[in-house]
């Protein structure tokens, strides 16, 4: 059924003039189950179904969205969206697809096929880890456990077809003592080994950590030594390494464009763009366009070297495609390809989180969770968050007390370049704040501002 | 009645008879439009149409939610099936409750003078262009560097019900033009993000005279880049435009206004609300948040809101919410779910972004009500202060109550006169209170912007208006806290 849509669709594209045409059709279940108060809110079901087409001719592009595709679906939309396509003026973005039928691998680990039965014991699952939240001293618990599966099927009309399927699970808890007092751990991952383990293990972790962060005061603006947890330096350091990305460089919303080849972190600094790491939900053997996937190194010894591209990036900036294409939505009508990260993998340190805690002997604040990344300039990376969760003020390499309400406003390059230590914890983080998926350690960098309210 | 409809009624049915004791179905069938430049150039266009359902049950275990394109009433029953089986597997200890709400049957839909999808698609493409175009012509065009210009056009048409007997069939159209350019001056870049939306047809660029609005903060950005420099001003007098009032009113007031975040169901997500305080030791109606001249209002009936509905995605009449009244907490935002905890009837605030999503407590259009002031008349009593007229970067606490706003376009007022001083990215970084607390005199002239508001996991961005008059705030400290 579901190769008899592709050729369908692709025939019928081709019929109607398109030279250049990619089919792309992923279906599976979604789940989801929210909770706060310690109580489960609602349990949900998507059945998503998508069949993306992207069509060209020479550089006029367009592409449509087909949900729940049928034949009857996709003979009305393809003649449509063809006329529209013709009338599309040529794309600056568009230098042509991969025009090669490369073989691919498939990658182990991607599928677990017990999530297909998850659904019924999930709301258990989540009452577990709920119940260590509490048992570890949280009074209130909340979050998201989030799985599912899809196959994906690719056609393009140089003659590549392929297929993968994979599944996944992530979770964020977040526990409080008070209003004020709280710690929020991430679980993110493929493998259901163990996930009842994972999911109690991150409710004790984020019930202790709110435990910790009960009678904290209003912290002191200025100038201290930032320890940021996985959970932060994902969002932030990730600002860096996601906007070494062509489209973003092109759209000015990258403070990378004058940087490559300097040094922008320390030396023992490696990142590298890595779809082939099981566990990593952005994982998968090949890219829209059929271009076998890679890793693209972004830092390495602290120095900024490379960017992701699509065929066409690539063909505008003389260079090979790193396989990282994909469909990207740019408002709610329409998508452009372009490169898009897969998953962010930070090299680790060797010290534990105790050493560098004990390391610290000039004032410093551990931050172990953040939200809204807001930029003044995202050329100059300009930028502020705001800590939330448990926030604690270090001194003479001792935790010394929880602090709340400063605000982190810095300088994205500034810090990459104050990195001082980077820990061995590596985990991996994707949630609200955090989309994509990234493998980090604690890290922690000099010199940060942080501000508080005036009045 | 149409084969979305049918389904819909469907639905709820057999919702019924696998026992749930609430039931409801929304069908919703989408166009999308979208057209995107950079420097003139076109990068991205398409089109598409979607269609599917969303169903909620409530069971005295628990809530589930389910939905599917594939309309197909076997499909539906399956996706019923697992919604009730996972509601009642939560085995939540205390019931979900929904407030006591009238049945409705009703139509509405937004005024459409020429819809969208009758402009020809090259116009559209030439439309964008040609703004583009404009604004290269103007005196200040080489200095924007990129320049990113969007134009999404959607319709979204609805059909909800649910078992209680409510029946509602609704049209909305939205029209929204976003810039996000780069301007290059002497004192380096200044970078904008700017939307404008509103619910009607294609007309809405005449009436609203969006052009010149698009214009005019262009012309801004490139002014600020040229003349702008840092200032110190120690503690000053701060009068703040309707764009910047618009992002307080909608930051610092509505989103501690949703019941759902006040009692902790956003608590993973988007977080609470320090709300919590103020209703643990006062009542709605005595507590005093800010100055008497501070009224804040989110009204989903704005004709041409961007938030603009007339029914909510729980099928309850809209209305005016009066959040804050003359500086003292008024009212709150409610679906019925948390209507029902607070003893209350549902104010009409549940909206669902797509088919997809479940509905949840959201803002419409949410603006500081006018005073009685011109803006000049707002200048004349100041010795020494600040205009913000626009921002950038803006953040708050998941608790509402830390906020920071950075000023773009922003000029000095010398003895109750602006002057032509700009001053490079002034600060605003306040509590709640401490900007509520300030404002001691509200402009007669009101404006409202638009702004994508984000809530929820999955992310549900809902158009908004957020604006309103100017505001005058005394005795600020500009900067941020050292």
């Amino acid at each position: 059924m579901t190769e008899s849509i592709l050729n369908l669709t692709l025939s019928l594209a081709q019929k109607e003039g398109a030279k250049e045409v990619i089919v792309q059709h992923s279906f599976g279940p979604g789940y989801q189950i929210r909770f706060s108060n310690a109580a489960i809110d609602i349990a949900k079901k998507w059945d998503n179904n998508t069949l993306e087409v992207f069509l060209a001719i020479g550089q006029k592009t367009t592409q449509i969205d087909i949900l729940d595709p049928s034949p009857t679906k996709i003979r009305e939309a393809i003649p449509r969206t063809m006329r529209f396509l013709r009338k599309m003026p040529d794309s600056e973005l568009y230098a042509g697809m991969e025009d090669r039928v490369l073989a691919y691998q498939q990658l182990d680990g991607l599928y677990d096929k017990r999530v297909e039965g998850l659904y019924e014991q999930a709301p258990d699952l989540v009452n577990g880890a709920i119940n260590a939240a509490l048992a570890a001293g949280a009074k209130r618990v909340a979050g998201v456990l989030y799985f599912g599966s899809e196959t994906v099927e690719l056609q393009t009309s140089y003659g590549f077809t392929g297929s993968y399927k994979h599944s996944y699970y992530r979770s964020t808890i977040r526990s409080f003592v008070d209003f004020e007092s709280s710690g929020q751990q991430v679980v993110v991952g493929r493998d259901l080994t163990d996930l009842e383990k994972k999911l109690t293990n991150a409710g004790q972790k984020a019930g202790k950590l709110a435990a910790m962060a009960v009678g904290g005061r209003q912290g002191k603006a200025g100038t201290y030594d930032l320890i940021m947890s996985p959970t932060v330096g994902a969002n932030v350091l990730g600002e860096i390494t996601n906007s070494a990305n062509p489209l973003m460089i092109l759209m000015e919303m990258s403070p990378l464009k004058d940087h490559f080849g300097e040094q922008i972190a320390p030396e023992n600094l490696q990142v590298i763009d890595d779809p082939h790491i099981s566990e990593g939900l952005e994982s998968k053997p090949f890219d829209v366009e059929g271009t076998p996937t890679a890793k693209t190194p972004i830092i390495q010894n602290g120095v900024l070297v490379g960017m992701i591209h699509n065929t066409s990036s690539a063909k505008i900036m003389q260079t090979e495609s790193t396989g990282n294409s994909a469909l990207l939505d740019i408002g709610m009508g329409s998508k452009v390809l372009a490169p898009e990260t897969t998953n962010m993998v930070f090299s680790k340190g060797e010290q534990t989180f105790e050493e560098i805690v004990a390391d610290s002997r000039k004032p410093t604040i551990y931050v172990t969770s953040n939200w809204y990344t807001r930029f003044t300039n995202m050329l100059e990376g300009e930028f502020s968050t705001i800590p939330r969760d448990a926030m604690f003020l270090i001194e003479k390499g001792e935790i010394k007390k929880p602090v709340r309400k400063l605000r982190l406003t810095d300088n994205l390059l500034r810090m990459s370049k104050n990195i001082i230590a980077v820990g061995k914890d590596q985990k991996q983080i994707f949630w609200w704040e955090v989309y994509t998926p990234t493998f980090i350690s604690t890290i922690k960098v000099a010199d940060c501002r942080l501000t508080a309210a005036t009045q | 009645m149409t084969d979305g409809q049918e389904i819909a009624d469907f639905a709820i049915d057999f919702a019924t008879k696998q026992g749930a004791k609430y039931a409801e179905a929304r069908f919703e069938e989408t166009m999308a439009e979208g057209y995107t430049t950079r420097n003139g150039v076109m990068i991205g266009g398409g089109k598409k149409n979607f269609a599917g359902i969303g169903m909620r049950v409530l069971t005295k275990e628990g809530m589930g939610f389910c939905s599917t394109a594939k309309l197909d009433k076997d499909e539906i029953k399956k996706a019923i099936k697992i919604a009730v089986k996972m509601a009642r597997a939560s085995r939540r200890k205390e019931p979900i409750k929904f407030s006591e709400e009238k049945a409705v049957q009703a139509k509405w839909q937004t005024p459409v003078e020429e819809a969208f999808e009758d402009i020809a698609d090259e116009d559209k493409i030439q439309f964008v262009q040609q703004i583009d175009k404009t604004l290269m012509e103007q005196e200040f065009g080489s200095a924007l560097v990129t320049r990113t210009l969007i134009l999404d056009l959607t319709r979204n048409k609805k059909y909800f019900t649910t078992n209680e007997g409510t029946k509602i069939e609704s049209e909305k159209s939205l029209i929204a033009f976003y810039t996000f350019n780069t301007a290059k001056g002497v004192f380096g870049t200044e970078q904008r993000f700017y939307g404008q939306a509103g619910a009607m047809g294609w007309e809405w660029f005449k009436k609203e005279k969006i052009l010149d609005k698009i214009i005019e903060d262009n012309r801004a950005l490139v002014k600020t880049a040229n003349l702008a420099k840092e200032a110190s001003l120690g503690v000053t007098d701060v009068i703040v435009s309707g764009e910047v009032a618009g992002i307080i009113a909608h930051e610092n007031c509505g989103h501690p206004s949703e019941a759902d975040r006040i009692l902790g169901r956003e608590g993973a997500q988007a977080g609470e609300s320090f709300y919590i305080d103020l209703l643990e030791k006062g009542t709605l109606g005595e507590i005093q948040l800010g100055s008497e001249v501070v009224t804040i209002i989110d009204d989903p009936t704005l004709p041409g809101g961007a938030g603009f509905y007339e029914y909510d995605d729980e099928g309850v009449k809209a209305r005016p919410r009066f959040l804050i009244k003359n500086g003292r907490l008024n009212e709150l935002l409610f679906n019925r779910e948390f209507a029902a905890k607070f003893n209350t009837q549902s104010n009409a605030a549940a909206r669902a972004i797509g088919y997809n999503r479940e509905p949840i407590i959201r803002m419409a259009n949410t603006y500081f009500a006018p005073g009685k002031f011109t803006l000049e008349e707002l200048f004349e009593d100041v010795k020494k202060g600040l205009y913000m007229k626009s921002f950038t970067e803006w953040n708050i606490d998941d608790r509402r109550y830390q906020s920071k706003y950075v000023g773009l376009e922003a000029y000095i007022i010398e003895n109750g006169e602006l002057t032509e001083q700009m001053v490079r990215r002034p600060i605003l970084e306040l509590t709640t209170k401490g900007i509520f607390g300030s404002v001691d005199a509200v402009s007669k002239e009101t404006e409202f912007p638009y702004g994508t508001c984000g809530k929820s996991d999955p992310a549900q961005g809902a158009p908004c208006w957020m604006g309103g008059a100017q505001l005058r705030l005394r005795n600020i400290r500009l900067g941020g806290g050292k």
